[in-house]
């Protein structure tokens, strides 16, 4: 049974179409990213799912029930902001409280609950504090936990961890994911960051311009990205694309012949895409090998990162261990044939 | 050398100015504890200093004081009446307008503020007219729905520019916890607001205390009247009791004072908090 569906959803500010008909099916218990850049229309999704933006078209049901026309508050969900959102007059208790004392259950109740949400979220010493005496993730486990208390069929969050410094972004990161886990409540999760929607999701709809580009589990985008903009959403240092013919088997592109497993008409113009670890660096005797320029070398211990040019096209170049490659120096490629990607040039599907 | 040249740069525009300011409340002060035949000898301290003015004004001993408690009690009752009445109307207004996005809200508090543009006194007569309409000339109420309807256009602005700050996101977080417009309004935008409120009700509060025009117009009977009024029928006579008027003006001016000094923190913070777009 699927927890949340959205049918060919569609929303317009004023004339402006923001959203071109979604449809996606969320399962019980399932944590679901959605992600693009800026203006794809994925916070507008969530606040429809919300009931804090009204549907233009199309419908959306929670456990099948339709709830296009449902108030916020009966909708049974439960909402994490990117500003936490935390009432600032209220103690963590009383927050966290709210949404069942205005539910008028009994205060046995209500204290029961939130001990055992604070309990979950290590918020057991901050109960009687007021929201302005917290860190930034105290204040985001504070807004958890007002989620949690509610014991909601569907939790959503709009870019929860936006506000917080890169460290503390790992470390909810992975307290967001291990609460999952553990309560296994329905998810929405929304962001931009598409590292987050990897490392969080079960699966993930990357969307763009108000639709769903493509929609599978994290490594599954990754190793077959439906599209060019999927293929350089996803990923990071991004994958290198670049124009060329596909040629008896290969693609010829940048003055040299890129092997490829994937297949294309012969003579037709593609987009030849291979991501940074899949361009190895050669010795100088190996067959097939492109050599490149190196521009730019950053070690980061475990790997390092390589910015090389051909021609005047750039190219990332990942590589495990050390590297003693310098600025200006020639080095030798050997792209890896079967992670090798093929998009058609002019519609960027691939091939 | 340079910071000293700077100081005394500033005490040489302070000193004039707060002597300037001073001077007309020195002036009631010293009327007020002297006695009659020696409030206009001109001298700078009396020779026999007395608190018997305030004696008379509380024990109501004289003709123009007759009715002093009652006058005073009327001038907080209309003050107080009229605080409380501004503070519901523009808060009510301004969450509708500000939170509840209700249509033509900007349309009405534009229209509110375009009252500035006709001065209050050229408003009195159509006001008496319209007070004497619903009956309610030399009632105490005339005066309070006077002030209020003078008090709300600024307050609602103030209120509405003061709630345009707080984040949308709090109401959008209420609205799934549950709440009701309502209860939204209850328990999350008034306490939030308390700063705004408190500055805003002390000023319609004042506002009130200080009008002289229209009470004078409004009402007429010794028993109705603020002390304001009655404090100007001291004047009625060529052989006006000086020091008792400024003995009693001096107790009028006390409780604003006090209001003042108690709320000044808010005061400040909460006049000028919607003075500014951001």
């Amino acid at each position: 049974m699927a927890a949340v569906s959205f049918r060919d959803i569609r929303k317009s500010f004023g004339k402006t179409p923001v959203l071109h008909g979604i449809s996606l099916d969320i399962a019980n218990g399932e944590f679901m990213v959605l992600v693009g850049p800026s203006g794809c229309g994925k916070s507008t999704l969530l606040r429809m799912l919300a009931g804090l933006e009204d549907i233009t078209g199309g419908s959306i049901a929670i456990e099948e029930r339709v709830v296009n026309d449902v108030d916020s508050k009966d909708r049974d969900i439960a909402m994490v902001f990117q500003s936490y959102a935390l009432y600032p007059h209220m103690t963590v208790r009383e927050n966290m409280g709210f949404s069942l004392k205005l539910r008028k259950e009994k205060q046995a109740l209500i204290d029961q609950r939130v001990a055992a949400a604070a309990r979950i979220l290590n918020l057991e010493p901050f109960l009687e504090r007021q929201p302005r005496q917290l860190s930034g993730g105290q204040r985001q486990r504070v807004a958890m936990g007002r989620a949690i208390v509610r014991d909601p069929k569907v939790f959503l969050f709009d870019e929860p961890l936006s506000n917080l410094d890169a460290k503390l972004r790992v470390a909810m990161r992975a307290e967001i994911k291990a609460l999952h886990q553990r309560l296994k409540t329905t998810t929405v999760y929304v962001t931009h960051d598409q590292v987050e929607a990897m490392t969080m999701a079960d699966r993930i709809a990357v969307m763009h311009d108000g639709r769903i580009e493509q929609l599978g589990e994290p490594l599954e985008l990754y190793d077959r990205p439906a599209n060019l903009f999927v293929a350089q959403f996803i990923g990071s240092p991004a994958m290198n694309v670049f124009d060329g013919v596909f040629q008896g088997n290969s693609v010829q592109a940048l003055g040299a012949r890129w092997p490829t497993s994937a297949r294309a008409a012969e003579g037709q113009r593609v987009k030849y895409g291979i991501r940074p670890e899949h361009l190895e660096p050669a010795s100088s005797g190996a067959e097939g090998k492109i050599a490149a320029e190196v521009v730019v070398v950053e070690p980061m211990g475990a790997e390092t990162e390589l910015l090389v040019k051909i021609g005047e096209t750039p190219l990332t170049v990942m590589t495990r261990g050390r590297s003693n490659a310098g600025p200006g120096e020639r080095i030798f490629l050997a792209p890896q044939a079967s992670h090798a990607h093929l998009f058609d040039a002019a519609g960027g599907q691939r091939l | 050398m340079n910071k000293f040249a700077r100081e005394a740069k500033l005490w040489l525009i302070a000193i004039p100015i707060l002597l300037w300011t001073l001077l007309p409340i020195y002036h009631i002060f010293l009327f007020s504890i002297s006695s009659k035949d020696s409030a206009f000898s001109g001298a700078l301290w009396p020779d026999h200093p007395t608190l018997r003015n305030f004696g008379t004004v509380f024990r109501q001993e004289h003709f123009y004081l007759h009715h002093f408690w009652e006058q005073i009690w009327n001038s907080l009752w209309i003050a107080v009446a009229t605080g409380l009445l501004t503070l519901a109307v523009a808060t009510c207004a301004a969450f509708a307008i500000s939170r509840l996005k209700v249509k033509g809200g900007r349309a009405v508090m534009n229209a509110a503020l375009f009252t500035y543009f006709i001065p209050a006194a050229f408003l009195a007569v159509p006001m008496y007219k319209a007070m004497g309409s619903y009956g309610l000339l030399n009632s105490r109420w005339s005066l309070v729905l006077a002030m209020v309807t003078l008090a709300s256009p600024y307050a609602i602005w103030v209120l509405k520019q003061a709630s345009d700050k707080l984040p949308w996101e709090l109401d959008e977080a209420a609205r799934i916890d549950g709440a009701t417009p309502l209860q939204l309004f209850r328990l999350v935008y008034l306490p939030l607001m308390m700063p705004s409120l408190v500055a805003i009700g002390t000023y319609a509060l004042l506002l009130a205390w200080n009008e002289y025009l229209y009470a004078f117009l409004l009402l007429s009977h010794e028993n109705t009247i603020p002390l304001a009024v009655g404090l100007g029928h001291f004047l009625a006579s060529d052989d006006s009791p000086w020091e008792l008027l400024m003995a009693t003006a001096l107790i009028y001016a006390l409780p604003p004072a006090a209001i003042y000094y108690a709320f000044r923190r808010y005061m400040v913070g909460g006049l000028t908090a919607g003075a500014v777009k951001t």
